[in-house]
């Protein structure tokens, strides 16, 4: 086993799009061999629109690889068992906002895990929304 | 109302229980519980070294909903490419790699930008979004 992510896209959009389904195997930068480090799995609870550090890259106790093959797993999961798709938390790499993840989205992307990049995140309103993580990289 | 689901299988060995996460979402308009986007992009490109392109060329204004969905199809190792958005470098996809992400494409800079390293590299993606009226010729 390794790390693995497979996503699985159905439409009904366009007639006729048969949807997508793909696997990815996390692997290090230009070769085969597995992804070797995680963040572990962590969830952040958030009750304000200030602009919080989801990930700050220097403060990683394995200090990740840069400009490799990282990658994030970032869902919206609400707050006990109450998810709202109207609102979300602006996900960001630095100061460029990447897009809002409403109530129950999900998005995987891929990272530099430079020391400036920090992953922010600022909720739309201030009702409590909890985020869940994991990052994978390469140890430095 | 149309209907676009994705969902998600994560599992990784690196801890010392196996991990296993599923998750899965409707792609709804912005602001919205009960219609889902209805616009969408699919294409497939090859992408040669050298140049930076803009991925999608239209631009949702920034109070619409969008996703992006980009696959690296290149079956070398060791071709990649590098993604940034506004000039901010947001990571890379190596051959066989993938992303999928609530793109924010909040202003004429702010579209998704990709450079080819390593050869030409061969990209697969889908843009799920609303509101988007074409531009007269």
């Amino acid at each position: 086993m390794a790390t693995t992510a497979t996503i699985s896209i159905s439409s009904d959009i366009a007639p006729g799009f048969g949807g997508v389904t793909e696997s990815m195997t996390l692997t290090q930068a230009g070769n085969l061999v597995d992804i070797d480090s995680t963040s572990g799995f962590q969830i952040r609870k958030l009750s304000a629109t200030d602009a919080i550090d989801l990930v700050t890259m220097a403060n990683e106790l394995v200090e990740p690889k840069d400009s490799v093959s990282a990658k994030i797993f970032i869902r919206n999961i609400g707050y006990k068992g109450v998810i709202d798709k109207s609102v979300g938390v602006t996900i960001g790499i630095k100061a460029e906002p990447i897009g809002l993840l409403y109530g129950g989205d999900w998005m995987m992307m891929p990272l530099t895990c430079i020391d400036a990049d920090d992953i922010t995140a600022t909720p739309a309103t201030d009702d409590t929304v909890v985020l869940e993580y994991v990052m994978f990289y390469e140890e430095a | 109302m149309a209907t676009t689901t994705a969902a998600v299988t994560l599992t990784s060995d690196l801890l010392s229980d196996n991990m296993s996460v599923s998750a899965s979402t409707t792609c709804m308009k912005a602001g919205t519980t009960a219609d889902g986007l209805d616009q969408m992009e699919y294409g497939y490109v090859d992408l040669v070294t050298g140049d930076e392109y803009d991925l999608i060329a239209n631009t949702p204004t920034a109070t619409k909903a969008s996703k992006l969905y980009l696959k690296n199809h290149s079956t070398d190792e060791t071709y990649f490419i590098a993604i940034t958005q506004n000039s901010q470098a947001i990571g890379r996809l190596y051959g066989g790699d993938w992303m999928f992400i609530p793109a924010d494409f909040h202003d004429a800079a702010g579209d998704i930008a990709i450079t080819a390293n390593g050869g030409t590299n061969k990209i697969c993606y889908a843009l799920f979004h609303e509101g988007i009226t074409l531009v007269a010729s």
